[in-house]
């Protein structure tokens, strides 16, 4: 199957510090990757690069065939691009409903003139609901996000990147700082997003629900990527291991 | 209503459409400018000069509003390349540029201004009423813009413009959209000035006049339409019910600023909702008791 | 030799924009505020420098006491002004700032008339010819002052206790007070400083135009907000270099774009040309 994210020989350099070395990652339509790695090695960077947040020294993305490489971030989430971050960022002025309505409204805002003459907003709070409900968060839609517990709002950014109704969704550690029950609901409501046809791409640590529910597994470590396939292969993988075991288990293994 | 009102009610109408343009830019969009007035003089000098070629009054007028949008646009390009305060201070010196155009050219009036301006030709009751309506139709323009999506973009860039670029967001479309319709505004706002005073200088467009514009903004509640019409009434009217106190004016002035920021920073938006908050949870609770 | 005059010249404004820049660098490196009451603290010390030189006839005495006086009256803006807002979005502090700025002028001129003041015996107004040039004492005093005052305060802030500790709460302010600094001190002591020092530069340029009047401080503020942003806002090394730069980019622009452009309107061409080129200011980071 043709690839419908396709990340080619990536490297960054922040000063004099190498962030991704050569870096490339194929990812096919309709799958669930996770993507894991020690602190540093470079995740989070390689998707700021692929959403348009970092500029690279080299590389090359294309979505769903196009080469949108030299396009500016707004232009890439038109095209289907939707990113979670992993330190929260909502509009704090807004309530959550605003905040997804905004998102669902992705087809208004694109034309100065069609966004300066319409104003009704009623379809997309109705579907911004919808999102809302879908991860959970529906009877706090009215809130301002001032206040709101971060497991909420981890779960608004989930449902505002949804209603982009993108190609590709891209979450940035979605599970860092909710409690197990809460990280499992998440994890199973993006497994079940998935399952309905939406490609996944995820950074998480935590490494209980990544096995359970992601269908592929690639590691980045100092800036490369040591390991990408099969999960339980992968976490076969020695290089793998001592990655994330660190030197002795090495030096054991020798 | 005597002539002294009614040019007073001019001046407020023209100050509403001068300040609802830097709403645009400032609350709905988030770019602090610290440099409305040089666009307010742009229009000013316009109008003054086109109509004192022979152009018909709307004409002069629109005229005034183009270029000073226009120069706006410009200007709105450079909140692409600048943020937050560095942005503040370059519309600051935008200010300081247009003053050291005008002042240096013979042939813009220098340090004497522009004298001579002919009538729009309407006597002065027309004149105050055709301010005042535009005044209420640039009120009811913020206000669909506000309800708009484009609004709602604004609002979304002057929360967090890195986030609302994820979210598909044209962030300089917003900037310069915001900064082209607000310094049109300022522009139309300066025609109709000209046209009013009939005579104008630099120290008309200066520093002292972008800082009051934003403070009418500011104590209004940054971004709420009605609290900026309300509080451009009351400053451009306080200096006259305090002629008494003339010599403390600027004094009084400087500290409502100070003291609007220091106790009520949300303006007088924030105070009224404060309010009817507390108004709505004593009710409440006297439901409660009965 | 036009040119070496020029640059001279522009160097001898630059130092007083540097005393009066410093201050602000300073307050906006550790509150992300830009401080534009500092003028008028500036004129302040104008005033204060011109009165007590007046009545006592000793120069150095009313430099140092108008430099303490206005030094604490710093830390009372700080107390009064700033504290209670620095919560708040940016704009919030700049208008306040600004309010206090308009009403201590007026407080100025009701106080000591619109017309200003002169000094009765102006010192340092001797010509002095250094290197083929006619300076006058108050403009070396400047220069010569501005270095000792600077340099001090750099040695000061490498080499002591409360230097390193006033560096470290501006490189990160919760870092700094994990290690048991007082942040609250450190700011009190940076307004005392700043506005110390802008208290000089105030009444070195009374000296030299022998005038103190209430708008003394309107200028400068601009300016001075110019170069800060142009030296990359808390930058003090930037800072510095801007201050010198700007005075002879206007030195040069009076002389050959003059008749186009006033002083004030260089200052700000020039700062808005290097802002689209490099828009974090000449030099980033702090």
């Amino acid at each position: 199957m043709k690839p419908l994210l396709e990340v080619k020989n990536v490297t960054v350099r922040f000063g004099g510090v190498l962030a991704l070395d050569d870096v490339s990652l194929e990812v096919r339509p309709g799958e669930f990757l996770s993507m894991i790695g020690p602190n540093g090695a470079g995740k989070t960077t390689l998707m700021r690069v692929v959403t348009g947040t970092v500029k690279p020294v080299s590389a090359r993305i294309r979505l769903d065939g196009r080469d949108i490489t030299m396009l500016p971030t707004h232009q890439r989430a038109r095209l289907g691009l939707a990113l979670t971050h992993q330190i929260v960022r909502p509009f704090r002025s807004m309530t959550l409903l605003d905040n997804v309505t905004l998102a669902a409204g992705h087809h208004r805002i694109g034309r100065v003139i069609r966004a300066l003459t319409a104003v009704d907003r009623s379809a997309e709070r109705e579907q911004a609901r919808k999102y809302l409900e879908l991860v959970g968060i529906a009877e706090a839609a009215e809130k301002s996000v001032l206040g709101r517990p971060l497991g909420v709002v981890k779960r608004l950014e989930v449902a505002r990147a949804l209603a982009l109704e993108p190609k590709v969704l891209l979450l940035d550690e979605p599970l860092a700082g909710l409690n197990t029950a809460e990280a499992a609901r998440l994890a199973d409501t993006v497994a079940e997003i998935n399952r309905g046809g939406l490609t996944v791409v995820m950074i998480e640590h935590n490494l209980g629900e990544v096995l359970r529910v992601s269908r592929r597994l690639a590691v980045l470590d100092n800036g490369r990527k040591i390991a990408d396939g099969d999960p339980g292969a992968v976490m076969r993988d020695p290089a793998v291991r001592a990655a994330y075991l660190g030197k002795e288990y090495q030096d054991a293994a020798a | 209503m005597g002539i002294y009102e009614i040019s007073l009610a001019t001046l407020v109408g023209i100050n509403i459409i001068l300040a609802l343009g830097l709403n645009m830019i400032s609350g709905f969009c988030g770019q602090i400018s610290l440099g409305h007035a040089a666009f307010y003089g742009i229009g000013a000098y316009t109008a003054a000069f086109m109509a004192k070629a022979g152009a018909p009054f709307p004409a002069a007028v629109l005229a005034g509003m183009v270029l000073a949008g226009l120069v706006g646009l410009a200007v709105g390009l450079t909140s692409l390349r600048v943020r937050h305060d560095f942005l503040a201070i370059t519309t600051m010196g935008v200010g300081f540029l247009f003053l050291g155009v005008v002042r240096q050219q013979e042939i813009l009036g220098g340090e004497l201004g522009v004298s001579g301006i002919p009538s729009p030709g309407l006597e002065k009751t027309g004149y105050m009423v055709l301010v005042l309506i535009l005044a209420a139709f640039f009120t009811a323009f913020s206000l669909w813009i506000k309800r708009s999506w484009m609004g709602f973009a604004f609002e979304a860039v002057a929360d967090d413009e890195d986030t609302a670029r994820v979210l598909t967001v044209d962030v300089a479309a917003c900037k310069l959209t915001a900064f082209a319709m607000g310094t049109a505004m300022a522009g139309v706002a300066g025609g109709l000035y000209a046209s009013f005073a009939r005579f104008i200088m630099p120290d008309d467009f200066g520093f002292i006049t972008s800082i009051t514009v934003l403070s009418m903004v500011a104590v209004g509640g940054i971004g709420s339409v009605f609290g900026v019409i309300i509080s451009t009434v009351i400053l451009t009217l306080m200096p006259e019910f305090f002629r008494f106190i003339s010599d403390y004016k600027l004094l009084l002035y400087g500290a409502l600023l100070f003291g609007v920021m220091r106790f009520a920073p949300e303006g007088l938006a924030g105070f009224t909702r404060a309010v009817r908050k507390a108004g709505i949870r004593s009710a409440g609770k006297k439901e409660a008791a009965g | 030799m036009l040119f070496f005059e020029l640059f001279v010249q522009g160097l001898i404004h630059g130092s007083m924009y540097a005393m009066i820049a410093v201050g602000l660098t300073l307050v906006y490196g550790l509150l992300r505020i830009l401080h534009v009451a500092h003028a008028g603290l500036f004129a302040l010390g104008g005033y204060l420098g011109l009165l007590i030189t007046n009545a006592t006839g000793s120069l150095a005495l009313a430099m140092i006491t108008s430099a303490l006086i206005v030094g604490l009256g710093g830390m009372l803006v700080y107390r009064l002004c700033y504290q209670p807002i620095l919560d708040r979005p940016p704009y919030v502090p700049l208008i306040a700032s600004i309010g206090v700025f308009i009403a201590m002028e007026e407080v100025f001129r009701l106080v000591f008339g619109p017309y200003g003041l002169t000094y009765n015996h102006p010192h340092l107004q001797s010509q002095v010819t250094l290197l083929g040039l006619n300076l006058r004492g108050a403009e070396i005093g400047m220069v010569i002052t501005a270095m000792v005052l600077l340099g001090g305060l750099s040695y000061l802030a490498q080499n002591t206790r409360i230097g390193i500790a006033w560096r470290a709460t501006v490189d990160d302010p919760e870092i700094a007070e994990s290690f048991g600094i007082d942040a609250v001190k450190v700011r009190y002591l940076n307004f005392f400083i700043g506005s110390g020092l802008a208290a000089v530069g105030g009444i070195f340029i009374s000296l030299l135009s022998n005038l103190v009047e209430p708008t003394m401080g309107g200028v400068p503020a601009y300016k001075a907000l110019a170069i800060i942003v142009l030296g990359g806002l808390g930058n003090v090394k930037g800072t510095l270099v801007a201050s010198l730069a700007l005075g002879v980019v206007e030195a040069f622009g009076t002389i050959y774009i003059g008749s186009y452009l006033d002083r004030d309107a260089i200052a700000f061409a020039f700062l808005i040309a290097v802002l689209m080129i490099r828009p974090q200011g000449l030099f980033t980071g702090r």
